[in-house]
């Protein structure tokens, strides 16, 4: 902003703010406008953006990062933080700058979460330099942000594999490094962790330091408090972090921008990031203690843990209160403070649980992730030059986004649908729900099992809540779903997303449980669509469901490509009603979700041998299709049922019901097709069903071998691609 | 007692809560204006003295009761009368504070918000002048980190300081328990 050249530059400065220099109106009257005025917008003028150093365009037009990696002579000569010892809190200052060139270069490569890995270069340097890793735990909440740990611990020849088949996985993880001495994916577990590792360690004697890195995003699950409640009884030496970097809620945007943070929490953490007059207030309080001091010194303690309590503004006393020491707020990007802060704490003895807070800025560093909504929370593979994303594309959209439309066109329809999630507005789609009705979405912050009760205090009211947790995140909530929705038999709608193997997020992120934990509950209708279509439809017929609960699980990933439902309105379906696909002979396989188009597949791959197999699409679980299993079962040979899921699911209910039935006492050959008994590894969805033996080539085989025909068995394994 | 320039302790003022020559106490540095850069100390020293004793309303002109309508029209009449534009090139810079002090007395009346802060700080007798109430709306900047420098150091004292004798006493936690379990037996060693 332009200054008007003035011989009191005060006074212009201050009031230029607020008018146009190149508007000559009457100045009085333009200030009195009723704008907020003059001081306020002067401090941003004298504000310089600051801008990440060792940063310039490249050559190409328009570009402001580096279009080809740079050299990082520091990082190169660092495999281990042990090789980081002797380094100058100056070099450190470069070694960090490397770092997070060697992370935006890596993840443009991989793909991957950026913004996060980004906002805690610094700290990573930082700890690693300060403390003795492996000997010293330093644990990773969520663990997305670990890319500059694991670049420090020995792993930076193998970031280009990150997230892949047989790479590194994309959290931390005890079997892949000694550094990364837990395991993470779901947020809010770290201090629990750390705390446990805390006492293992006085129990057994030993000195070691315990620091977990938890972020202001996860603090707003209860388990952290639960965890902070009891460090603070058992007064166990570790420390936590609280990287705070304002994004209580995640991804962090709304599909029209940034939306202001989730919950009380964060306002209180932003008190605390401003909270001057109180802070002088405590300075007086200190004073006081001071001159009470020498031999009164209990007294004094007392004065000032009160006064600290009562004045150090309502966020720290939430922390002091916990019993965790709070220390900050810290500028996380500056490592000198870092690395004072840190060895302190470290070097005192005895200090109980302490909690240091640090502010960071997600995306630091990367102009563009700096400047975009959500940081560049998780990117795909992108050009750094320009920050560009090479997104795929395809024919079809998200299951996830077909979900959102679907929703949006029953609460059109119906003013008693709400839709709620657990910070993930994005991610499950309902970011589409929320711009369309902003008063029925609900964003609970990372608390599935508060969101599942909520949901059920709301359908005791007769609104109709969909509930949208991913498949793995609902394992959190899960007492919730059985004592406070299906004992009482509410109408609760369960829309779980990320059902069955999700590719490179790894068995963290798995929804291999969903169909055996919510089959089993008595009162829950548990149904899965094959196809977009179908699932339109499971929406309609989860809203028509308005007298005990229902649940219906999709998977990751893209439409098939069948013509959708006219003006995205689904038709409810009759409950407890599969359907026929192909008509066949000898042979029927039943799937169950997305595993029916892997039977179609089979089904097709099998044809040029001469079987026509029935393939059957059951839609649900609970209650199931009797009559159509009756009647496969009497009119075929083998009946094979496949489902993307853990044993005890889909398989199961049928095998209990033809059993009952005594189906089973007859010649029917039943064979089940699940998830094998041990996690998947991070990989490509492809290389994932490969390796879980869900594909139709397995499938196919599958059916040869229940026929007694072994070779063909093996032709149809070893000609697969 | 309407001295003092926000809460903040003055080296040499009122010595009743402050003692001023603690090195472990980091006192912040008095609060004038720092935001605004002025442009001659001589505008600053005057601001300090004529801002000592007078309230907002005073200054404006109005009861402490004034309505929206009346601090408009007093705002209005002062920045005329005060603007550096308008002002006779002898008294530029004395209206130029003038016009400036108009002008924040205006903001803070101005905003109901403010106002009930600033009438419930008068009623205590604080008169708290430029930059120490505005801080309060004002988004977290870089200079806060500044600040924020000088809290955690204490913190981390006062951390210390308490370390000392943390597990002396009697009820003693768990952690404490095992830490002094860890220490008789590396002793014993």
């Amino acid at each position: 902003m332009a200054l008007c050249a003035c011989s009191f530059p005060a006074i212009v400065s201050c009031c230029a703010a607020a008018s146009e220099p190149q508007k000559s109106t009457p100045f009085a009257s333009h200030l009195l406008g009723g704008s907020d005025l003059g001081f306020h917008p002067l401090l941003k003028l004298n504000q310089v953006k600051k801008r990440p150093c060792g940063v310039y365009a490249s050559l190409s037009e328009g570009a402001e990062y580096y279009s080809s990696r740079p050299a990082t002579p520091l990082l190169d000569t660092i495999n281990y933080p042990i090789h980081m010892k002797n380094l100058s809190v100056k070099e450190l200052k470069q070694l960090a700058d490397e770092l997070r060139s060697d992370v935006i270069f890596n993840v443009s490569k991989t793909g991957g979460h950026l913004g996060s890995s980004l906002g805690v270069v610094e700290l990573t340097v930082a700890l690693h330099y300060v403390f003795n890793a492996p000997r010293d735990k330093i644990l990773w909440d969520v663990g997305h942000q670990s890319y500059p740990h694991k670049i420090l611990t020995g792993r930076r020849d193998k970031m280009h594999t990150m997230r892949q088949t047989n790479g590194l996985a994309g959290f931390t993880k005890r079997a892949e490094s000694e550094y990364d001495c837990f395991g993470t994916g779901h947020s809010s577990t770290t201090i629990s962790a750390g705390l446990g590792m805390a006492v293992g360690r006085d129990l057994k004697g030993e000195r070691n330091n315990v620091v977990a890195v938890i972020g202001d995003g996860a603090m707003t699950a209860g388990q952290a408090y639960e965890a902070m409640n009891n460090a603070g009884y058992l007064d166990s030496d570790m420390i936590v972090i609280l990287n705070d970097n304002k994004q209580v809620s995640l991804p962090t945007a709304n599909l029209d921008g940034p939306i202001p943070p989730v919950g009380a929490l964060s306002s209180a953490l932003s008190r605390l990031q401003s909270n001057r007059p109180l802070r002088e207030l405590r300075e007086v309080a200190k004073g006081v203690t001071k001159q009470i001091g020498g031999p009164m010194h209990e007294l004094a303690a007392k004065v000032d843990e009160y006064a600290r309590g009562m004045i150090s503004g309502s966020g720290s006393t939430l922390f002091e209160e916990l019993g965790l020491y709070y220390i900050g707020p810290v500028d996380g990007h500056n490592i000198d403070d870092l690395v004072s802060i840190l060895k302190e704490v470290k070097t005192t003895k005895t200090t109980g649980p302490v909690l240091i807070h640090v502010v960071t800025e997600k995306g630091r560093g990367y102009p563009y992730a700096e400047r975009a909504d959500d940081k560049y929370h998780g990117v795909v593979k992108f050009d750094p030059a320009t920050g560009k994303q090479f997104k795929g594309s395809s024919v079809t959209q998200s299951y996830t986004t077909y979900f959102a439309e679907a929703l949006i066109a029953e609460a059109e329809a119906d003013k008693n649908i709400v839709a709620i999630h657990a910070a993930m507005g994005g991610g499950t789609g309902l970011n589409l729900f929320l711009r369309r009705f902003p008063q029925r979405c609900f964003d609970v912050g990372i608390a599935e099992q508060h969101a599942v009760t909520f949901a059920a205090g709301l359908a005791c009211e007769g609104l109709k809540p969909f509930c949208a947790i991913y498949s793995s995140f609902m394992q959190r909530a899960y007492d919730q779903v059985v004592h406070d929705v299906d004992l009482q038999k509410l109408p609760v709608r369960f829309a779980m997303d990320r059902a069955g193997l999700v590719g490179a997020d790894g068995p963290t992120h798995c929804g291999a449980f969903d169909v055996t934990f919510m089959a089993c509950l008595p009162n829950m209708v548990v149904m899965a669509p094959s196809d977009e279509a179908e699932l339109f439809h499971m929406v309609a017929t989860a809203a028509a469901i308005d007298d005990r609960p229902s649940c219906f699980r999709y998977p990751r990933g893209n439409g098939i490509g069948v013509q959708l439902p006219p003006g995205n309105k689904g038709v409810p379906l009759e409950i407890g009603k599969g359907r026929v696909l192909i008509e066949g002979e000898r042979v029927a396989l039943l799937g169950y979700g997305s595993a029916v188009q892997s039977c179609l597949a089979a089904a097709s791959l099998l044809e040029s041998y001469g079987l026509q197999l029935t393939v059957a699409d059951a839609r649900f679980c609970k209650p199931l299709d009797h009559s159509l299993i009756r009647e496969l079962a009497k009119s075929h040979e083998v009946l094979i049922t496949v489902e993307e899921g853990s044993i005890g699911g889909f398989g199961s209910h049928v095998a209990q019901f033809l059993a009952l039935d005594g189906l089973l006492d007859g010649k029917v050959k039943w064979r089940p097709v699940v998830l094998p008994d041990r996690y998947i590894d991070h990989g490509s969805p492809a290389d994932q069903l490969a390796e879980a033996g869900l594909t139709p080539s397995h499938i196919a085989a599958t059916v040869f071998n229940v026929l007694g025909q072994k070779r063909e068995a093996l032709g149809i394994m070893s000609s697969r691609n | 007692m309407r001295c003092g320039y926000g809460l903040a302790a003055l080296p040499g003022s009122d010595a009743r809560f402050f003692s001023p020559e603690t090195s472990f106490l980091r006192l912040p540095r008095t609060v004038h204006p720092t935001r605004i850069k002025f442009g001659s100390f001589k505008v600053r020293a005057k601001i300090d003295e004529a801002r000592k004793e007078v309230s907002f309303y005073e200054l404006l002109g109005i009861s402490e009761t004034g309505t929206m309508l009346e601090i408009k029209q007093a705002y209005k009449q002062l920045a005329r009368r005060y603007h550096p534009d308008v002002s006779p090139p002898d008294r530029v810079e004395e209206n130029t504070e003038r016009f400036i002090r108009v002008q924040e007395a205006y903001e803070t009346l101005s905003d109901p918000r403010r106002r009930a802060l600033y009438d419930k700080d008068l009623a205590l007798g604080l008169h708290l002048a430029f930059s120490a109430r505005r801080r309060y709306q004002s988004d977290e900047d870089l200079e806060d980190r500044g600040e924020w420098r000088n809290r955690w150091q204490s913190q981390l004292s006062e951390l210390k300081r308490r370390s000392m004798n943390r597990d002396a006493g009697g009820n003693m936690s768990w952690g404490a328990r095992m830490r002094k379990q860890r220490e008789e037996s590396s002793k014993e060693l």
